[in-house]
C-alpha cells in the first residue's frame, strides 16, 4: 500500500481523494489541515522536500508538494487547492528547514501566502516589484525599471529615466 | 545526390611580394598615416603622437572582470592558455574598476543588475573602452520577451565593439579584441580627454 | 576598548562568488556572525517564457540554467515531457544521450576544480582545468557543433547520430584523462595549505543536510548515499557498473574528494559504453520504418510528430545532475505550449543551507565552503 492510502487511513477526514501522477501517489489534502498532515507524512519517513509548485489556474491556485523517502525509495505527492481572491496556506518551514526558500520563491512569482513562515519578502525580485509575474493576468506591458536608493537598496518604478541613455 | 566535398589544402593565401616602389611606399603604412592625417586636418607632428598615444593605449588594456552569465565562461576560456588574450595585452583581469580601461559585459543584464553595471562604467577613469559581448548583452538575446531583462546594454552605457553569438566562440572574441585595436587606433586628439565619450 | 558589529556587503560584483551573487555579512571584527544571501541579479524569467514556447522551442532555454554543464539539463526537461506522452525513445539513442552527459559531468568537475582552487589563490589548476575542457569541448563540437550550449537532445532522441571518428577520438581523450586525474590528485590532495583551508570547515551533518534540501556531491559528502541513479534509475543506468562516491566527514574536504572520485567513475562508465554502444542498426531504421515522402530512413530520433500536444497532466521528473538533484514539473494542459513550467534547481536548493554552515567562520573559509558547494548563478535565479 503506497503512502497516500496510507495516509487516507490514518487521517481519513483531511484527504479529500487519493490517485496516481504517472508512477507517484498522489493525495489531495484540505487546506486547513497541511500541518499535521506534513508531520503524519514526516513521521513515515518521507525526509526530503523536493519542489514546491505554485500554479494559477483561472478558477483556483493550487500548490503541490513533492516528498521522497530515503529509506523505503518512494515518492508522494500532496495537492492544496486554494481559493482565487486571497490564497494562503500554512507554512512547512517547521518541519523542513528547505521550504523556506522555496516558499519565498513561489510567495514571489506567484503571489501564495504563506502563513508562518519567519520572512516571507521577495527573493528572486527586488522588494517594491509590482505584480506576481506568473500570474495569468500579469501585465507584461508596463516595464518596470530598478535603480539604487541612497542606502544601496533598490527602488522599483515604471519611469526609467533616470537610467536609461535615450528614450 | 552527391556531397560536395572542397579540399581546403589546395587553397593557400598567398601575399604578393610588393615589386614597384609606389607599392613598396604603400606597404610601409607611411601612406595610409598621411592621408588619414589630411583626413581629419591636422598636422603630421600631432597625428603621429597620437599614434603613439593609441599604440600604447591598445597594447594593454586591462579587463574588468564583470561577466554576469555564461558568457562569462567563454571569457575564461578565451583567457585561459589555448586562446590567450594575454598576448594582446590583456594579461590581468582587475577586480576593481578604478584599475582598469576596459569592460566586457558578457551575459544578460537584467534589470535588477542595470543600476550596478552603469555604477561600475561610472567608476572607470578615462579614456575607456565597453565590449558587449553576446546577443544578450547586444539586445536582450533570447530573453528579449521577458519582463525582468533590460533590451541591450547599450540602453544604459555606451558600447564600443558589439559581439555577437550566444556564446560567441573564443576566436570571435579575438575577432571583436582586434576591432577594438582597429578603432583605437584611429581615434585622434579628442580621446585624450575623453572628449569623444 | 569597546568594539561593535558592523556590516560587511561582499556586492555583486566579486571575483570570487561565481557569479552575481551577494551577502550580507554582520561580522564582529573577522568573525561571521550572521550571513543573509541575496539572490535575483541573474533572474531572467526562464518560467514565464516557457508559457509561451512550445515544447520544442523551450529547449534551448534550459541550455542556459547551468550553462557549465548543458546536457543534463536537456535531459531533464526532455524526460519529463516523454513520461508525460509516453515517447519511446530506441536504444542507441539513450545511448548516446548517457554518453553525452557523463562527459558533461567530466567537464562540470574540471570547473568547479579550477574555480575551487583559483579562489584559494592557487591559479595553476584553472590552467590545467581548461585546457582538458577544451579537449572535451572539441568533442562536443564534432557532436553538435556548439561548444556550451547545446540544444543536442530532441523530445524521443538525439537530433543527431555520432559522427565519423568521434569514438577514436574519445578513445584518446579518456586514456588522457586518465592520467591527468592522477597527476592533479598528487598536486592538491596532500597540500599542506589546502588541508589547512578545507578540512573541518563548512560542516554540515547529515540530518541536516537532508532536512535543507541538499542533494548531489555536497549531500555526499556528509555520507549519505542518496544517488539518483541508482536510487531511481532512468535511462540505461540499471545496466552500468558504477558505484557512488560517499565520504562520511562531512567537511569541504570529503566534498571536494567526491567529485574528484567522480571523475573517475565517469570515465569507467564512458568505457562501458563505448564497448557496449549497440551497432548502427539499433537506430529507428528497422523498428519505424522509412519516412514516405523522402524514402529516407529516419535517424535516431524516432517518428516525431510535427505539432506535438501530449495530453493533459502533470508530471515531476529528476535526475543526478552533476551539481545535484535537477527536476522539472511539468504541467500540460493538451495544447502545444506547457501551462506551467516549474524548475527545481540543484544550487538553488543546496545555497539554503550556507548561512548555517559559515556562521563562526572567517571571510576565506566561507569562500571555501561556498566553493564546495559548487554554485551556478544561472540555475540559482533562473
Amino acid at each position: 500500500m503506497n503512502g497516500a492510502e496510507e495516509l487516507k487511513q490514518s487521517l481519513p477526514s483531511s484527504v479529500i481523494s487519493t490517485g496516481m501522477q504517472i508512477n507517484k501517489p498522489l493525495a489531495v489534502i484540505k487546506k486547513e489541515d497541511i500541518l499535521p498532515v506534513a508531520s503524519k507524512v514526516k513521521e513515515m519517513d518521507f525526509d526530503q522536500l523536493s519542489v514546491i509548485t505554485g500554479i494559477d489556474y483561472q478558477d483556483r491556485f493550487e500548490v503541490i508538494y513533492n516528498f521522497f523517502s530515503y529509506r523505503k525509495k518512494e515518492n508522494l505527492v500532496l495537492k492544496v487547492i486554494l481559493d482565487h481572491d486571497s490564497p494562503a496556506v500554512d507554512s512547512l518551514t517547521s518541519l523542513w528547514k528547505g521550504a523556506d526558500w522555496l516558499e519565498r520563491e513561489t510567495y514571489d512569482l506567484v503571489g501564495i501566502k504563506f502563513t508562518g513562515h519567519p520572512n516571507l519578502t521577495r527573493i528572486l525580485l527586488p522588494e517594491g516589484w509590482q505584480g506576481h509575474p506568473l500570474r495569468k493576468d500579469y501585465d507584461m506591458d508596463t516595464e518596470q525599471f530598478v535603480t539604487i536608493g541612497e542606502d544601496g537598496e533598490d527602488i522599483v518604478s515604471t519611469d526609467g529615466s533616470k537610467l536609461l541613455r535615450r528614450k | 545526390m552527391d556531397p560536395v566535398t572542397i579540399d581546403t589544402t589546395k587553397f593557400k593565401p598567398v601575399r604578393r611580394k610588393p615589386e614597384t616602389a609606389l607599392e613598396k611606399l604603400e606597404d610601409t603604412g607611411l601612406i595610409s598615416t598621411v592621408l588619414a592625417a589630411r583626413e581629419r586636418k591636422g598636422l603630421i607632428l600631432l597625428t603621429t603622437i597620437d599614434q603613439v598615444f593609441n599604440w600604447a593605449r591598445l597594447s594593454s588594456l586591462w579587463p574588468v572582470t564583470s561577466g554576469l552569465a555564461c558568457c562569462a565562461i567563454e571569457m575564461m576560456a578565451t583567457a585561459m592558455a589555448h586562446h590567450d588574450i594575454a598576448r594582446f595585452g590583456m594579461e590581468i583581469f582587475r577586480a576593481s574598476p578604478r584599475q582598469a580601461d576596459l569592460m566586457f559585459v558578457a551575459g544578460t543584464v537584467t534589470k535588477r543588475m542595470a543600476p550596478r553595471v552603469k555604477k561600475l562604467y561610472e567608476m572607470m577613469p578615462d579614456p575607456k573602452w565597453v565590449i558587449s559581448v553576446g546577443s544578450c548583452a547586444n539586445t536582450g538575446g533570447p530573453y528579449h520577451e521577458s519582463y525582468a531583462v533590460l533590451k541591450g546594454v547599450d540602453n544604459i552605457i555606451p558600447v564600443d565593439v558589439y559581439i555577437p553569438g550566444c556564446p560567441p566562440r573564443p576566436e570571435a572574441w579575438l575577432y571583436g579584441i582586434i576591432q577594438l585595436r582597429e578603432k583605437i587606433k584611429n581615434e585622434g586628439y579628442g580621446a585624450k580627454w575623453g572628449l569623444n565619450k | 576598548m569597546e568594539t561593535d558589529e558592523f556590516i560587511l556587503n561582499m556586492g555583486p560584483v566579486h571575483p570570487s562568488t561565481h557569479g552575481v551573487l551577494r551577502f550580507k555579512l554582520r561580522m564582529d571584527g573577522e568573525i561571521i556572525k550572521d550571513c543573509q544571501v541575496v539572490l535575483g541579479y541573474l533572474h531572467r524569467g526562464t518560467e514565464k517564457l516557457a508559457e509561451m514556447k512550445t515544447y520544442l522551442q523551450f529547449i534551448p532555454y534550459t541550455d542556459r540554467l547551468d550553462y557549465i554543464s548543458a546536457m543534463p539539463n536537456n535531459y531533464a526537461y526532455v524526460k519529463a515531457v516523454e513520461e508525460l506522452a509516453g515517447t519511446e525513445v530506441p536504444l542507441r539513442a539513450e545511448y548516446i544521450r548517457v554518453l553525452a552527459m557523463e562527459l558533461n559531468r567530466i567537464v562540470n568537475h574540471l570547473v568547479f576544480m579550477g574555480s575551487l582552487l583559483l579562489d584559494l589563490g592557487a591559479s595553476t589548476m584553472i590552467m590545467y582545468g581548461f585546457r582538458e575542457r577544451e579537449k572535451a569541448l572539441q568533442l562536443f563540437e564534432m557532436l553538435c557543433g556548439a561548444r556550451m550550449t547545446f540544444s543536442y537532445f530532441r523530445i524521443g532522441g538525439v537530433r543527431e547520430d555520432l559522427p565519423e571518428g568521434f569514438i577514436p577520438k574519445l578513445n584518446e581523450f579518456m586514456n588522457d584523462m586518465e592520467k591527468r586525474i592522477t597527476d592533479y590528485e598528487d598536486l592538491i590532495n596532500g597540500n599542506e595549505i589546502f588541508l589547512m583551508r578545507m578540512k573541518n570547515i563548512g560542516v554540515i551533518s547529515a540530518e541536516e543536510a537532508i532536512n535543507y534540501g541538499m542533494t548531489g556531491p555536497s549531500l555526499r559528502g556528509s555520507g549519505v548515499n542518496y544517488d539518483i541513479r541508482k536510487m531511481e534509475p532512468y535511462s540505461i543506468y540499471p545496466d552500468l557498473d558504477f558505484k557512488a562516491c560517499v565520504y562520511p566527514e562531512c567537511d569541504s574536504y570529503a566534498r571536494y574528494m567526491v567529485r574528484v572520485d567522480e571523475m573517475r567513475e565517469s570515465l569507467h562508465i564512458l568505457r562501458q559504453i563505448v564497448d557496449t554502444i549497440p551497432e548502427s542498426n539499433v537506430i529507428a531504421t528497422q523498428k519505424y520504418g522509412v519516412a514516405p515522402m523522402t524514402g529516407m530512413p529516419y535517424t535516431a530520433q524516432t517518428y516525431f510528430p510535427r505539432i506535438f500536444t501530449p495530453p493533459a497532466g502533470e508530471v515531476y521528473s529528476r535526475i543526478e545532475a552533476p551539481k545535484g538533484e535537477l527536476g522539472f514539473y511539468v504541467v500540460s494542459d493538451g495544447t502545444t505550449k506547457p501551462y506551467r513550467v516549474k524548475i527545481r534547481s540543484p544550487s538553488f536548493c543546496n545555497l539554503t543551507a550556507i548561512p548555517k554552515m559559515v556562521v563562526g567562520l572567517k571571510i576565506p573559509d566561507l569562500i571555501a565552503a561556498f566553493g564546495t558547494i559548487d554554485v551556478v548563478l544561472g540555475d540559482v535565479d533562473r
